[in-house]
């Protein structure tokens, strides 16, 4: 399996290791109203869906760079991939 | 003072140097190496008048190398200057940034050709997963090699140097060795 790494172009999947759903990027607020129960279900509760599906990916034996992949769980096709620092910030409405 | 006796990476007194065919293997020691990170939000620097280079690649000049490991990262190479405080010059010639002391963190192999770029580009096709045709002169990646972590550095087209942690050091000879006595 190759990702297409957004700096440095198609790249050996073993070259990453997999962390899981892309949501662990929106980590709740720990002060909020409500913050114990946003965290339980940030921390126990995840989509398992057969179809595409957003993932963190860490090229560990690369530029250790965190991506957002998208991936088809049922083809295992690729159809995207960004660096999670991007996505992170324009969650946050900053300059990517 | 305590008298103490400087080995190489592999344990030796020289430097590990050694002919397999058309390709020349050797230890370089002598290259001192530090890394060098952005803080956030701040301009690329030209350390020693040297311009850093984008992702995947390497670049020489000015007397130093420079190649990129990370979003705003680089990795210095001055070669010959392992015995001197690398780090805090480049300190001085890079204001703001991150700099951290990599000399000897890194063992370096450099593999010259004598018959061209035919017996390095087998020799990459042996040992990563790598697009070869792609990683022509200038490039330099991370990659894994055996297991190991390494960086990868196409000088020119009949040169390669890999880089791993010096703990790793014998384990990456050894593959070199094997690896080149397979291709004569």
């Amino acid at each position: 399996m190759l990702i297409p790494h957004p700096l440095l172009g198609l790249r050996d999947a073993q070259e990453f290791t997999y962390l899981g759903d892309a949501r662990l990027i929106e980590r709740p607020d720990g002060m909020a109203e409500g913050a114990e129960a946003a965290f339980a279900d940030y921390v126990y509760l995840r989509d398992n869906p057969a179809g595409v599906h957003r993932e963190l990916w860490f090229h560990e034996q690369g530029d250790r760079s965190w991506l957002v992949v998208t991936r088809d769980t049922v083809t295992h096709e690729i159809l995207g991939a960004e660096l999670a620092r991007d996505v992170a910030l324009r969650g946050k409405g900053g300059a990517a | 003072m305590t008298d103490l006796t400087p080995i190489t990476a592999l344990g030796a007194d020289k430097p590990a140097k050694q002919q397999f065919g058309p390709l020349r293997i050797s230890e370089n020691p002598a290259a001192a190496l530090a890394s060098l990170a952005l803080r956030r939000g701040a301009s690329r620097p030209m350390p020693m008048g040297l311009e850093l280079p984008g992702p995947g690649k390497w670049a020489a000049g000015h007397g130093v190398a420079a190649f990129w490991t990370g979003p705003d990262q680089w990795m210095i190479e001055a070669e010959n200057r392992a015995i001197e405080d690398f780090a805090a010059d480049l300190t001085a010639h890079a204001a703001g940034c991150s700099i951290t002391e990599q000399t000897d963190g890194w063992t370096v192999f450099e593999i010259v050709s004598e018959s061209g770029d035919a017996p390095i580009r087998a020799m990459m096709e042996k040992l990563v997963n790598l697009d070869v045709a792609a990683f022509g002169p200038g490039s330099a990646t991370r990659t894994g090699l055996h297991h190991m972590s390494v960086f990868l550095i196409r000088r020119s087209g009949d040169r390669l140097a890999i880089m791993t942690m010096r703990s790793t050091a014998s384990e990456l000879w050894h593959v070199l060795e094997e690896t080149a006595k397979g291709l004569g």
